[in-house]
């Protein structure tokens, strides 16, 4: 279970003559600082998948690495089982499992070396790091190229390498950031089905996405965020509901604006 | 710590493009390169030597002597030039490689003619030995003359010699041969050794900043559970120990490749030089590197992780070369000497004790001032290097 309540982060803008148009017109454009999470809050329990939602720009990306520990939040709490997450992040960060949207893998190692490094990295041992990778390589179909280098693998290896990486310690929350973007269909349900095999095993996960396809297919939980807020919270029925004909209505209801708007 | 850097050694170990830039470049290219030069330069002097040089005479029938000597001397051929040629242009234009012109005064007696001035025209902007070659003629007929005309004076021999130079100046040396031997090559050997363990780290530390930060793989490196200074320090010795491994190579290169092509011209002299410097001395002098490649290395470690690209980063470090250059100039200027302040200033004192463990007069009391200023400013380096690390904007920019 992971809870996080008005989480907020700002960012110093060196030169705010250089920000485009768009960015200058930005209302968490406040002074020198960027505010680019304002108030996010959402709860995820065990057994649950959230689907973060929201445009881009947003601040899905910065909440979600504030939650892997990489930013420090200037306000608000995560709590992640009992365990403070901004107060004592070696801690959280042996919990977490995250996998950044602009990750990479080591060219010059294979797979399993990727794999097994972050692995040694986590404290664990060798062997309970092989059994893991044989385990995840069953589920994620990675047989064919894991004792590849990782340099010529295709997008959809390297996503699955990168996914097998996020879980080798076994972590207690699951973080995706926008993990199917730029896949084939293939490895998309690859994907989507282990994060089902997660949420079967108990394990919750949050995930950004854009395709609310997959949120369809596999969210308990939607959460909205625009300009740095939390505009909607609530499970995938309630979601639902703010308009039946579909998911993409819903969505732009969320963010306060019709479809009709979008031209 | 020691994962990081296990899997970072791996890493380079793996990449063809370093190990080249670090091992083939200096044991193979550069020794091929300076080799091809030489057998070029080599092969271009001899032709030199042995070309056949056309020549024309003025004033020839005055010098009889000079004009039968070239006519025998194999290389080189006569050219009847008409009495009313331009010699400037007839040369130019490639038809005689050289003219001579023999004075008026020439004669067989010194002491009548005086100083005889043959001149030579030529075109001396090419490579050719004609000065040298016809030295070696008329050479000889000056001598015979000079003989001649002792032999007038009726002069004996330590007259003769006194006559030729009156006065001898004899250098006597009282320092050893290392001294001064040492002391003409140890202010370059410390440049030569910084730069190459300044470039053997860039190659790495470009990539274990900046490359990961490309790569996307920091983020995931930075959320997982190990401390933040072992962190940096598996990185920071990945840096030196590529640094002075590359520096290592390329010395020892340089050594066999200067014995192999040296090959007994010199080689008494450098290896009697080499073995007058003890193995301490030897040890001594890696070991003061260790701390200059920490100092590199972290600097290093610090422009990379800030940097956003590969690019970035070798941007930043490029101008590290000129800067490490100040500091052995220091060494190098008249005056420097390792003892009171200059014994404390990083790198200068470095190159200086480099230097005086050549020489073999080394004052070892000051090798604390070296450790302990060129420990302290790599421990502070290396300090700021792990707060670099924590700091979201460098991370995250």
């Amino acid at each position: 279970m992971i809870s996080i309540s008005h989480l907020a982060k700002k960012f110093a803008v060196e030169n705010p003559k250089k920000l485009s148009e768009q960015e200058k017109k930005d209302p968490r454009l406040k002074g020198k600082f960027f505010h680019s999470v304002k108030d996010v809050s959402f709860t995820c329990d065990k057994g649950e998948v959230l689907g973060l939602l929201g445009p881009n720009g947003a601040g899905k990306t910065t909440t979600l690495r504030m939650l892997s520990t990489a930013l420090k939040p200037d306000g608000g709490e995560i709590v992640l089982e009992g365990v403070n997450v901004v107060r004592d992040p070696l801690l959280a960060r042996k919990k977490i499992g995250f996998l950044s949207g602009s990750t990479g893998l080591y060219g010059k190692l294979t797979g399993r070396e990727n794999i097994t490094y972050f692995g040694q990295l986590h404290g664990m041992q060798l062997q309970a790091i092989q059994q893991k990778i044989n385990e995840l390589a069953d589920t994620l179909d990675l047989h064919s190229f894991l004792d590849r280098r990782c340099a010529n693998y295709s997008t959809g290896m390297k996503q699955r390498i990168a996914i097998a990486r996020t879980v080798v310690h076994e972590p207690k929350v699951v973080i995706l950031d926008e993990p199917t973007t730029g896949l084939d269909i293939m490895a998309t349900q690859t994907v989507l089905n282990f994060i089902r095999g997660l949420k079967n095993q108990g394990v919750p996960v949050i995930f950004s996405t854009h395709h609310l396809a997959e949120v369809d297919e596999l969210c308990d939980r939607v959460s909205v965020i625009n300009h740095g807020l939390t505009e909607f919270d609530d499970t995938i029925a309630a979601f639902r509901e703010l308009a039946p004909q579909s998911l993409h209505q819903a969505f732009l209801h969320t963010l306060k604006q019709d479809v009709s708007s979008c031209g | 710590m020691w994962l990081v850097f296990l899997k970072e050694i791996k890493e380079l170990v793996r990449d063809k493009k370093t190990l080249f830039f670090m091992i083939a470049l200096p044991m193979i290219v550069f020794p091929l390169i300076i080799g091809g030069v030489a057998w070029f330069s080599g092969k271009a002097l001899q032709e030199a030597q042995t070309k056949t040089l056309s020549y024309s005479i003025v004033g020839a029938e005055r010098a009889p002597q000079i004009a039968e000597q070239l006519n025998t001397e194999n290389g080189f051929e006569a050219i009847t030039m008409s009495a009313d040629t331009d010699f400037k242009g007839w040369i130019k234009s490639e038809q005689a490689d050289f003219v001579i012109v023999i004075p008026e005064n020439y004669g067989e007696n010194p002491l009548q003619t005086g100083q005889i001035k043959i001149q030579v025209y030529l075109n001396d902007a090419n490579l050719n030995m004609v000065e040298s070659r016809l030295n070696k003629i008329v050479d000889d007929i000056a001598e015979q003359n000079q003989q001649r005309a002792f032999e007038a004076l009726e002069l004996n021999a330590s007259q003769q010699q006194a006559l030729i130079e009156p006065i001898v100046l004899e250098k006597v040396d009282i320092a050893d041969k290392r001294e001064s031997i040492g002391h003409k090559i140890g202010g370059f050997i410390p440049y030569f050794i910084f730069i190459l363990c300044l470039q053997g780290a860039m190659i790495p530390a470009t990539d274990l900043g900046a490359g990961e930060k490309e790569r996307g793989t920091l983020e995931t490196l930075l959320i997982s559970p190990i401390e933040r200074h072992k962190l940096v320090l598996g990185k920071f010795i990945t840096i030196g120990f590529a640094g002075v491994v590359s520096a290592l190579v390329t010395v020892a290169s340089m050594a066999i490749w200067g014995i192999v092509l040296s090959q007994g011209m010199a080689i008494e002299l450098v290896a009697e030089f080499m073995g007058s410097i003890s193995i301490i001395d030897f040890i001594l002098m890696f070991l003061m590197l260790v701390p200059v490649v920490a100092i590199f290395a972290a600097v290093l470690l610090s422009l990379s992780i800030y940097a956003r690209t590969f690019k970035e980063a070798q941007g930043y470090m490029t101008p590290l070369v000129m800067v490490v250059i100040v500091p052995v100039v220091l060494s190098m200027l008249p005056g420097v000497e390792l003892k009171g302040g200059w014994a404390w200033v990083p790198l200068t004192n470095v190159a200086l004790a480099i230097r005086e463990l050549i020489k073999g007069t080394m004052d070892y009391m000051q090798l604390v001032a070296i450790f302990g200023s060129t420990a302290i400013i790599a421990g502070i380096l290396l300090g700021f290097c792990v707060y670099w690390f924590n700091k979201e904007k460098v991370l995250f920019r």
